[in-house]
């Protein structure tokens, strides 16, 4: 056993630590307060931690696998591409995370579909949203399994599958026994982890590249394409600008990363929330993504760019410390992976339930959070088993549908009085529409050479806007729940059909 | 009958403007650097538009971001049981 398997292993050992302990807290809580403690930890959660659960939720295998792979393969234009989603953090707390406090905190709200519910009152825009957000999230999660997985068998020499159950197991442990409180808490520590390790790996890279400039003269000499901003002429501004749209502006589509805005105890820990997850995600990206193009100057004949990040800790740097840069990068992967499982969970056991079964007991939903819970994460093992080559791909495409599914009826819904239930439907119909022609038969809809997503969120939003207005107004009560001084709206209670 | 509007729906409608005008500004100032800086001269080794635009302007709008967001976004009470720090505090 080398010393990165040590040092990774003594990694796994405190998460699974952190998961029991989650667990002994979460069971001493009465069971009314269960789902509040269960999805939200309580509320109470400070900035540091709710900058990590966004940023290390939405940095996921993209960022710490596919960011240093795609600047292996392209150069220095995707390091441009992948920094449009240093302001995150930014673009989700602020468009929302206040009015989402005040909501959240009015209505008791837990879960991501419980604003849903509140602001729509339409038991089709839950379960539709349910479904999507299933639908989109269990292929995005069995991508960040296989990028654990390939890391963990380079690291330690194990097999594929024997990876694969050792790094996705131990979120299942921390997830399924701690929910949000164990999450928060593995998060903290895979935050400092990552932030450690892409630092290492940067610096190992830059000394064993012999510096920036000599590492640029062998690029240049390599191929000149991979100096510049568009590889010449591969990605078009216009392209840059869809990629920067959907990493930036629609980001606050994205529910797993909404966790956050739930789970913030008051406005300062919102505003460190904004500013930390900036610190972070630069650190992350920017050092990660860089060491990936340096990378090349070293090996330049990686058969799978994505292997370039497992490749340099093991061979730029001490093992040791390689055991740490790796033990980072599971970590990042293995946040997104918790904050989809809650999402998932949150969606499934709770809401859906509560749709169909209206007065479930609370233990009925305690045993189903668990039950959910491992049933999606064994899902996207088994899915993870295939060993998918196009991850970003696919990761891209998760991303681009849950936007086009979420972006009107949370931007909109919630920062403009005017919209209403059937403006939301619009909104998914069409910008699930749009997505899918323009993934399949009608490309032409790309506009520009534009991600489809970009296209899709812009029908979603004239969808929502057109639909609202030639619509019935929301209720006063609607209204008054979210903007006015004097709310009240008890989840549950339904005034349409819809 | 309409009732008035809770005066922290202002700070939030704020901190949208705040955050989508900042971005802009980032995406406007990365894609510029980016796009009509050229390779050569080098600066610390890169490219000249790597270390403006992909380097340097990142950590500037991040040192940036902290002071926009503590001085144009006011801290507000969460909940409904202070009539008198409901609005920015």
């Amino acid at each position: 056993m080398n010393a990165a398997t040590i040092s990774f292993l003594f990694y796994t050992a405190v998460l699974v630590a952190i998961g029991v302990w989650s667990f002994r807290i979460v069971e001493r809580v009465p069971i009314k307060k269960y789902e509040e403690e269960f999805y939200a930890a309580g509320r109470g959660l400070g900035g540091v931690v709710v900058a990590l659960i966004i940023a290390g939720g939405l940095a996921s295998a993209g960022t710490f696998i596919a960011g240093p792979g795609m600047t292996y393969a392209y150069g220095y234009s995707w390091v441009m591409l992948n920094n449009f989603q240093i302001f995150m953090n930014l673009l989700l707390l602020a468009p929302i995370g206040i009015l989402v406090g005040i909501v959240a905190r009015r209505v008791n709200a837990v879960t991501y579909l419980d604003l849903f519910k509140a602001r729509y009152q339409s038991k089709t825009v839950i379960l539709l949203l349910a479904s999507l957000v299933t639908f989109f999230l269990i292929p995005y999660m069995a991508t960040q399994f296989v990028g654990a997985a390939r890391v963990i068998s380079q690291m330690t020499g194990m097999g594929y599958l024997v990876s694969l159950a050792f790094g996705s197991l131990v979120v299942l442990v921390y997830c399924v026994l701690g929910g949000m409180r164990g999450t928060s808490l593995a998060t903290l520590l895979q935050g400092i982890v990552i932030t450690v390790g892409c630092i290492l790996l940067f610096i190992g890279t830059v000394r064993s590249a012999g510096g920036f400039a000599r590492s640029t003269e062998i690029l240049a000499a390599q191929d000149a394409s991979f100096l510049s901003p568009t590889k010449s002429g591969e990605f078009s501004p216009a392209f840059a600008f869809s990629i920067a749209c959907m990493t930036g502006f629609f980001i606050v589509g994205m529910p797993h990363a909404m966790l956050g805005a739930l789970t913030y105890k008051n406005t300062k820990a919102l505003k460190r929330g904004i500013w930390m997850g900036g610190i972070f995600v630069l650190i992350w990206t920017l050092l990660l993504c860089l060491s990936g193009v340096v990378g090349r100057s070293i090996i330049p004949d990686l058969a799978v760019p994505d292997e370039i990040a497992p490749w340099l800790a093991m061979n730029v740097m001490p093992k040791a410390l390689g055991g740490i840069v790796l033990a980072g990068i599971v970590a990042g992967i293995q946040t997104t992976v918790a904050a989809m499982a809650i999402i998932i969970t949150s969606s499934i056991a709770k809401n859906v339930l509560q749709e169909l079964r209206p007065g479930v007991p609370a233990a009925t939903i305690k045993a189903a959070s668990r039950w959910t819970m491992a049933a999606c994460l064994g899902l996207a093992m088994g899915l993870a088993v295939s060993q998918p080559k196009l991850v970003q791909w696919i990761i891209f495409f998760s991303i681009g549908g849950l936007e086009a599914a979420t972006f009107g009826p949370i931007l909109l819904g919630f920062n403009w009085k005017r919209g209403n239930r059937y403006g939301a439907l619009a909104a998914i119909a069409c910008g699930m529409i749009v997505y899918a022609l323009a993934n399949t038969v009608v490309p032409q809809l790309r506009l520009w050479g534009t991600h489809p997503s970009f296209v899709a969120v812009a029908a979603a939003v004239i969808g929502f806007v057109a639909v609202s207005l030639l619509s019935p107004r929301p209720s006063e009560s609607i209204v008054q729940t979210f903007w006015g001084k004097n709310p009240y709206l008890p989840l549950g209670r339904f005034s349409g059909r819809l | 009958m309409k009732q008035a509007e809770d005066p922290r729906i202002k700070v939030s409608s704020r901190a949208l403007l705040v955050s989508w005008i900042f971005f802009f500004a980032y995406l406007a100032a990365v894609m510029a650097a980016s796009y009509l800086l050229g390779i050569e001269p080098r600066l610390w080794g890169l490219p000249q538009w790597v270390t403006i635009g992909n380097i340097l302007l990142p950590v500037v709008f991040v040192i940036l971001l902290i002071i926009v967001v503590e001085k144009l976004i006011p801290d507000v009470s969460l909940t409904d049981d202070k009539p008198d720090q409901r609005g920015p505090e």
